[in-house]
């Protein structure tokens, strides 16, 4: 079970970056969409230090994962047709636009509210904007045009890996999976 | 905070008690260590309570003529605790009380109308630089271990409600309600 990535496969730290962000990226979005519905009391209060969290996880994942590979390049992309290959390649690298840009701009909002940016139940984070309204507002906005964007980008992403998996019957998921 | 003030109404409350022979306007000086401004907000379905220091207290109290009595208090909004820390911040921040900008809630008098049971207390209070009229009740009661009929130290119990929206100090009004409770308790010692 190789560390780095191989020639053909993917090491162990990229699988593991990758399907961590997954996880991260569900509670991340998830918690989102409760907090969006929820009532706000003392007992439901938490969730917000809960969502901020996991959406730092996930910038965390993120940057560590570009660094990563940079260290150790991924594979090529298994041949595809070239529309696929296109695609597939855009919808990455939307991904981890909308990856970095999320948390970002949520941790931009939250500077901007004045409010302390906590996480993991007591590190507060540094402010990252000046307290405004105007900032605020059209942080959350993004946060909220890009959290519908990610979940688009998502399926696209899941839906060209069951397709090769179960259409092209490749290893694209296979090696996503087992290395 | 409530066993205080149930001891404290365990005391003869001094608006049934005979009044002094001799009254006068007399000073009185807060007693800042002992008296408290307690608020409550509403998060939810939640009553979250805090509480804010009093920075200074000009009071003049007649016994014989209300129009002769008068009180103005500052409170100080940076010293404020709301419940908790996020609260806390909220509270402070520019979209509420604004405390940076506006670090003093103040309040005086403008007439007091006594009945049975204490007193009606009109006057005007300035939040974030925005002046209202507002009404408290206020109950006045000597303090334990004094003797009926002695005013050198009472003790005032004021409350009121008021609308943070009318004050422009609306933020989060999604989350928090816009009424808040207030209770105040003033501990007062007459100056000599």
């Amino acid at each position: 079970m190789a560390l780095k990535n191989g020639p053909e496969s993917f090491g162990i730290a990229t699988r593991s970056l990758h399907w961590l962000t997954v996880l991260a990226v569900v509670a991340a979005g998830g918690l989102g969409l409760w907090i969006e519905e929820m009532e706000v009391s003392l007992a439901t209060l938490q969730y917000f230090g809960w969502h901020k969290t996991a959406g730092i996880t996930v910038l965390g994942l993120t940057v560590l994962r570009i660094v990563w590979h940079r260290l150790s390049p991924v594979p090529p992309v298994l041949p595809a047709p070239p529309m696929a290959e296109r695609l597939a390649k855009a919808v990455h690298l939307s991904l981890y636009a909308c990856l970095l840009a999320m948390p970002l701009t949520g941790w931009i909002g939250s500077s901007a509210t004045g409010l302390d940016t906590v996480v993991f139940g007591g590190i507060t984070l540094p402010a990252i904007a000046p307290v405004s309204e105007a900032i605020e507002e059209t942080a959350f906005e993004i946060h909220e045009t890009l959290a519908a964007l990610l979940w688009v980008l998502i399926a696209l992403h899941v839906a060209g890996a069951l397709n090769r998996a179960f259409l092209h019957r490749d290893a694209t998921l296979r090696r996503m999976l087992r290395g | 905070m409530r066993h205080l003030l149930t001891r404290l109404l365990a005391c003869l409350a001094l608006s049934a008690a005979p009044l002094v022979a001799g009254a006068a306007p007399h000073a009185y000086a807060l007693e800042t260590d002992t008296s408290v401004v307690g608020f409550a907000w509403t998060l939810g379905p939640d009553t979250v309570k805090g509480t804010m220091p009093v920075k200074r207290a000009d009071m003049v109290i007649d016994f014989d003529s209300a129009a002769n009595t008068h009180v103005a208090v500052a409170l100080d909004v940076t010293g404020a605790v709301a419940g908790f820390p996020f609260a806390t911040q909220g509270m402070k921040s520019r979209k509420v009380l604004w405390a940076d900008r506006f670090p003093e809630i103040t309040f005086e008098s403008t007439a007091i109308r006594p009945d049975d049971d204490g007193a009606e207390v009109d006057g005007l209070l300035t939040v974030r630089g925005i002046t209202r009229p507002v009404t408290f009740r206020a109950q006045l009661y000597r303090q334990k271990g004094t003797q009926p009929g002695d005013r050198r130290r009472l003790a005032i119990v004021v409350t009121g409600s008021l609308s943070r929206a009318a004050f422009g100090a609306d933020g989060w009004s999604g989350m928090a309600g816009d009424r808040v409770d207030l209770t105040i308790l003033a501990r007062i010692r007459r100056e000599e």
